[in-house]
């Protein structure tokens, strides 16, 4: 059974309304929807930008395990350890430097706006500083 | 954007301006090409023969680097023959004595010593411009990626508000947003200087209700901005961890040698993203994120509009939303920071954003789409700014401003005669590691890239089209494919910012913009060499290609 889901594009900023059309838990193709901005258009984009939802290995790998670099090599580990070794060297940092020695970086693309709220939020309440930007800049 | 994409098709006259809508969002461009069908005029400033000069009426072809000079001269033929909305401009604006002044030896004539724009030209451009009931100007990076940047960007202001085109539908000026979030990324104030809703870290005020709301005491002062990173770490050595999120600064941001020392030299790099790339070599961390398609949330277009994306598909590994993933670690460190799902994050928000306040997920859903500001759930949104024509400066009044054009910072000379700047390519977006894993877009282009080469510097070098040439910079060299082109003049190269061979990053300046630190992309010295040995260079493409998929985890 096919299932059109509605969304927004992940490339450029004019912000296309599309339907993802899902079969078997895959994205098969991509529709133009009616959106205020792109109003039943797409560009190529659009109609074929959704295929490395597929990681079909390309050009890189999908990241699909948390890793850490133990003696040089980057080693899979389980989320528990990752986010332990986040926290624990932030907060190493934090107290050895001080707040304004960690710097974060927003993202202007698929992250969405709720991922960049808490991203500021958490150098801001957590780290305790405003060093947060993103590539609007670049 | 002052006003909405839609509406770019019902202005009578466009102005674009260092904009190149058909390979940065075809979308907008076909907005562009329905104006000019509707019978619009189109002049374009850009130095290359880009898609909307091809059906410009005015085409003004100004060397790279000489904005400003173009800008001031523009508002001088506004003021000189008296073309200005003075009406407008007696009740709504402000500062006009010192921009006459300002403007007053940038003559058209003494603009074209500069620019190369005849000065008949930008006559002819600021009478049609002045003359249209509606005029709209577009911009991009060609305005923003030059060490004088934030001034052109006033400059462009001016001759909007000296026209009095603000302040109704069909007009304005916009600078049409890069990437598909970037405005949110500035909404939700993933940025040094502000709270989400652009309140500011230095107002006490502000400070005091964000204070309240998140129960921590916050800092005041403004923090750094990504671009001076580099120096931070390597001449002060004061920034010892970077946490990127969904970036690839190795691949996107100046002077890759650099960034690349810059990673190396910190205590900790935390990455979080969806596929390897070239800054996630130089982690002590990866935090694999679920990506577009795989979770929900909302995104601002670059007219400021709100629109709620969805999840289609689970993901593929272990992986997890962007913002569970943060919120996981700041309750390891102590604070406790908990949401049920994206609607909860964004109602903390809009609770905090009095002009996004209106936004709801409900809303949203009802509308499809809500341009902020959005004081409340009854508003609909506001498709363009400044309504009665009222600014956000202290007094209301729209502030004019020129000054001096300033050169880049690199200048060509005899060891790098050519410049270099930084484009688009339509097929393939930003660091392409989504494009470039998508089996119908890769076909479009592949290694190593290319550098666009005007047929006369080409026959200089002997270079011919699609040969692979060297090309260099004080900071390196790399190797790309030559596409000798008519739409490029003599003296200037283009290349896109994707490829990993012909990485053009490795050649560009960190000289930024005073301001905002915005690095000039558009302009840096370099030179092109021939490279005899043909069938070696492609050998050596090719097995440099295998080596960094490998790298990158790709089952070769």
């Amino acid at each position: 059974m096919e299932k059109k889901v509605l969304t927004v594009c992940p490339y450029c900023g004019t912000g296309c309304k599309l339907y993802l059309v899902v079969e078997d838990g895959q994205v098969i193709r991509a529709e133009a929807a009616d959106g205020r901005t792109n109003e039943g258009n797409l560009c190529l984009k659009g109609y074929y930008g959704w295929d490395f939802l597929n990681d079909p290995q390309i050009l890189t790998a999908r990241l699909k395990k948390p890793l850490i670099r133990k003696n040089g090599k980057l080693e899979e580990v389980s989320w528990q350890e990752a986010i332990g070794f986040v926290a624990g060297k932030l907060t190493e940092i934090k107290k050895k430097y001080g707040p304004d020695a960690i710097m974060g970086t927003g993202s202007a693309r698929g992250a969405g706006n709720e991922a960049n709220y808490v991203m500021q939020k958490f150098m801001r309440a957590v780290i305790g500083t405003n060093n947060i930007d993103h590539c609007a800049r670049v | 954007m002052s006003n909405s994409i839609p509406e770019i098709e019902n202005a009578d006259l466009l102005l674009i301006f260092g904009y190149n809508g058909a390979d940065s969002h075809p979308i907008v461009a076909r907005r562009i090409i329905k104006a000019k069908e509707k019978g619009a005029k189109i002049i374009v400033v850009d130095p290359r023969i880009t898609e909307s000069v091809r059906i410009a009426d005015l085409w003004l072809p100004l060397k790279g680097g000489t904005n400003m000079a173009l800008v001031n001269a523009c508002g001088n033929v506004l003021i000189n023959e008296a073309l200005y909305h003075k009406e407008y401009v007696g009740k709504y604006v402000e500062g006009l004595e010192d921009y006459k002044t300002a403007v007053a030896k940038y003559t058209p004539e003494y603009a074209e010593a500069i620019t190369g724009v005849k000065a008949d030209d930008i006559r002819k451009a600021m009478r049609d411009y002045a003359g249209a009931k509606n005029a709209m100007i577009l911009y991009g990076m060609g305005v923003c990626q030059f060490s004088q940047a934030v001034d052109v960007v006033r400059g462009l202001a001016s001759l909007v508000l000296l026209t009095g085109n603000l302040g109704r539908a069909n007009v304005g000026i916009g600078p049409v947003r890069g990437q598909n979030n970037v405005q949110g990324t500035c909404d939700m104030g993933t940025l040094p200087d502000v709270f989400p809703g652009y309140q500011a870290v230095t107002d006490a005020k502000a400070r005091r209700k964000f204070e309240k709301a998140w129960g921590v005491k916050l800092s005041g002062r403004i923090g750094y901005k990504l671009t001076e990173i580099p120096h931070l770490v390597l001449q002060e050595d004061k920034v010892k961890a970077y946490y990127i999120m969904g970036e690839d600064p190795v691949q996107s941001d100046p002077n890759a040698g650099e960034v690349r020392e810059v990673l190396d030299k910190m205590e900790l790099v935390i990455v979080q993203d969806i596929f390897m790339n070239k800054t996630a070599l130089h982690a002590d961390v990866i935090l694999p994120a679920t990506s577009w398609g795989e979770h929900e949330g909302v995104y601002s277009s670059a007219d400021r509009g709100f629109q709620r994306f969805k999840k289609a598909v689970e993901p593929k590994g272990d992986c997890k939303p962007d913002w569970q993933i943060i919120c996981e670690i700041a309750t390891a460190m102590g604070y406790e920071m908990k949401y049920e799902d994206t609607e909860e994050i964004w109602d903390e928000m809009r609770g905090l954003c009095p002009s996004f306040a209106g936004a709801s997920y409900k809303r949203l859903d009802e509308l499809g789409s809500i341009q902020w500001p959005c004081p409340t759930e009854e508003h609909t949104g506001t498709p363009y700014l400044y309504e009665g024509n009222k600014f956000s400066t202290p007094n209301g009044k729209g502030q004019l401003f020129a000054c001096d054009w300033r050169p880049p910072l690199e200048r060509v000379d005899e060891e790098f005669p050519l410049s270099l700047s930084t484009v688009r390519e339509v097929g393939h977006y930003s660091v392409r590691t989504m494009t470039g894993n998508c089996r119908a877009l890769q076909q479009l282009a592949d290694e190593p890239g290319y550098v666009q080469l005007s047929v006369e510097d080409a026959e200089e070098l002997h270079i011919r089209d699609q040969e692979l040439i060297s090309i260099s910079s004080r900071r390196g060299s790399v190797m790309a494919r030559a596409l000798v082109t008519e739409r490029v003049k003599k003296g200037a190269t283009y290349m896109t910012y994707q490829w990993w061979i012909g990485a053009c990053n490795e050649l560009t300046s960190d000289h930024v913009d005073p301001i905002t630190k915005t690095p000039e992309f558009k302009y840096c010295a370099v030179k092109v060499e021939r490279i005899k040995d043909q069938a070696g260079a492609e050998q050596h493409v090719r097995d440099e290609y295998a080596k960094l998929r490998k790298q990158m985890g790709v089952n070769v």
